[in-house]
């Protein structure tokens, strides 16, 4: 690489690392700022106070533990029910199966705003409202499609060899599922584990319906901390919470995170 | 492409497909059924047929929302699709640096939808903000509350800010795959920068770019947490964008109307879906 190319680089890629961690930047100033007056300290100063109250706050510790819980089903949900259709989507031909493909994609680009008021209704006469449950079902509205598309692409760059010599190997489907298959598309369960942890983790407008009096998710605790007087630095540190899972999910598919998203249609 | 014909695929798809019918398929039909009724509770509906689809299509606010949408998309498409693939392709022969690149553009992904107006506002604050002061320091007077196009600035930048990573690592994706041969046969024929995107790496990577134009199409259409945190569709409804005005109806208890609404909405979204997978499949077969 040469002099000018390198030095382009580090410009670029100087000034994307600025724009991009400049609001984090701030967030976690905020974060570590009073300001709210509070007796016998002044507003401004540098304060471990806002973190000990998320902690100390239930209605925060729960609402930490909600997302936890909702995200961790609606990823199982995604790939119990995306594995099957992945595999039947790589390995075979069948009466409308472009078709499948193309309302995948449609219920992948409803707006969730759209979808809000019969889920609403729908959810309370089945008693999901109020329930992490809830969440975790309706997100996989658009993130069993993202979760198919995924290991579908995983699941095809495996050659069909490999699956026969299992089955010949006198493997039954589930053992095969998870013996032989699973583990060679390790690196597409992480993605497809991130991608659906991106869309459902941050999502807002869904969550935010179903929860009226309990089952609230971190976004909604942030959101019922605003008022007339706002705590600033409570809000950021309960944002910087928030983000913790996140960057970990980051961290653990970094190697992987950019493969794997075709589009057949 | 030779795999077996086999109908009995399907029983593979039944879990996924239960799953979508619960809640996907009987919500977007109940939208369906609502958009034809005056709702006035959930017991007491009124058939009345087209007439909220006629209402909403006679009102030139609902047009002026679906041209600023419209419009928004424009803008959100045309700065961060190039700047991804721009971006994903300075990635290229990085090697172990393309990681660090790839796990700081995925950061904002992460980061709850309600909070990124926030993060922002905090941001620009005149008093409190690193770059508030920093503007207020060299003059800048940045009012989003009162100057339309200071909102749009804004709600651009904070997009941008949150989804540009989604395009780079789409991107990435795509461009990394090319095996170097072909790169390496282009340099022997002394092919240029820019005939080697065209010839080589944008045909390899348009089903990444496709995957990329609609997500951002749709989500930037139907942008909602953002616009609405920001500035809730002020100053003077220079940002209400579609599902503002959805949302509006929605909070009102008028049903029936955010339903036709939200078919409306939908109807477009599909279509535009429709007719970028006809014309890409159009051009493949070419």
């Amino acid at each position: 690489m040469s002099i000018g190319s390198l030095s382009l680089r580090v410009i670029v890629f100087g000034a994307l690392a600025l724009f991009v961690l400049l609001p984090f930047v701030q967030t976690v100033l905020l974060s570590f700022t009073l300001t709210l007056p509070r007796e016998g300290h002044v507003t401004g100063e540098a304060t471990l106070l806002n973190y000990a109250e998320v902690f100390a706050r239930p209605d925060l510790r729960t609402s930490i533990l909600n997302s936890l819980t909702y995200v961790t089903l609606n990823i199982g949900l995604c790939l119990a029910a995306g594995l099957p259709a992945a595999y039947a989507f790589a390995r075979y031909r069948f009466t409308g199966d472009r078709h499948v493909l193309f309302a995948l994609l449609a219920f992948r680009l409803t707006p969730p705003v759209v979808l809000s008021l019969p889920v609403f209704f729908l959810f309370a006469n089945v008693g999901l409202v109020n329930t992490p449950v809830g969440i975790a079902l309706v997100h996989c509205a658009f993130n069993l499609p993202i979760a198919i598309w995924i290991l579908e692409s995983f699941i095809a760059a495996v050659p069909r060899e490999y699956d026969e010599t299992c089955f010949i190997d006198g493997h039954s489907i589930p053992s095969f599922f998870f013996k032989r298959l699973i583990p060679v598309i390790a690196p597409g369960i992480g993605v497809t584990v991130f991608f659906c942890f991106v869309f459902s983790w941050v999502e807002v407008v869904l969550a935010r319906i179903l929860t009226v009096t309990a089952g609230k998710p971190i976004t909604m605790a942030i959101n019922a901390l605003y008022g007339f007087q706002t705590d600033m630095g409570l809000v950021m540190a309960m944002t910087v919470m928030s983000l913790i899972p996140g960057m970990a999910m980051i961290w653990f598919v970094r190697n992987h995170i950019a493969r794997g998203f075709v589009i057949r249609t | 492409m030779n795999n077996p014909h086999s109908n009995s695929a399907w029983l593979l798809l039944m879990p996924a497909l239960a799953l979508m019918g619960f809640v996907a398929v009987i919500p977007l039909v109940a939208v369906f059924n609502f958009s034809f009724h005056d709702i006035f509770t959930i017991d007491q509906a009124y058939w009345i047929g087209l007439e909220w689809y006629q209402e909403i299509t006679a009102d030139p606010k609902f047009w002026g929302s679906l041209g600023r949408s419209a419009l928004f998309s424009a803008i959100v498409l045309s700065i961060q699709v190039p700047l991804g693939v721009w971006l994903a392709l300075l990635m290229l022969r990085m090697g172990r640096f393309a990681v660090p690149v790839l796990m700081l553009v995925a950061l904002p992904l992460v980061v709850p939808w309600n909070m990124i107006a926030g993060m922002w506002l905090s941001l620009i604050d005149p008093a409190t903000g690193l770059a508030g002061r920093a503007m207020t320091a060299m003059g800048i007077v940045f009012d989003y509350k009162f100057t339309a196009l200071h909102t749009w600035i804004l709600i651009v930048l904070a997009d941008t800010w949150h989804w540009l990573g989604l395009v780079v690592i789409l991107a990435y994706a795509g461009v990394s795959a090319i095996p170097d041969p072909y790169r390496q046969a282009a340099a022997i024929d002394g092919a240029s920068r820019l005939a080697v995107f065209r010839c080589i790496e944008l045909p390899r990577i348009t089903g990444a770019l496709s995957i990329v134009l609609l997500l951002r199409f749709v989500d930037s259409f139907m942008i909602y947490t953002e616009a609405f945190a920001i500035n809730a569709g002020g100053p003077h409804n220079a940002t209400t964008f579609l599902s503002l005005e959805l949302a509006a109806d929605i909070n009102s208890y008028t049903y029936g109307r955010a339903a036709a609404r939200a078919m409306l909405d939908f109807l477009i979204v599909l279509t535009v879906a429709w007719a970028f997978i006809r014309i890409r499949s159009n051009g493949q077969a070419r």
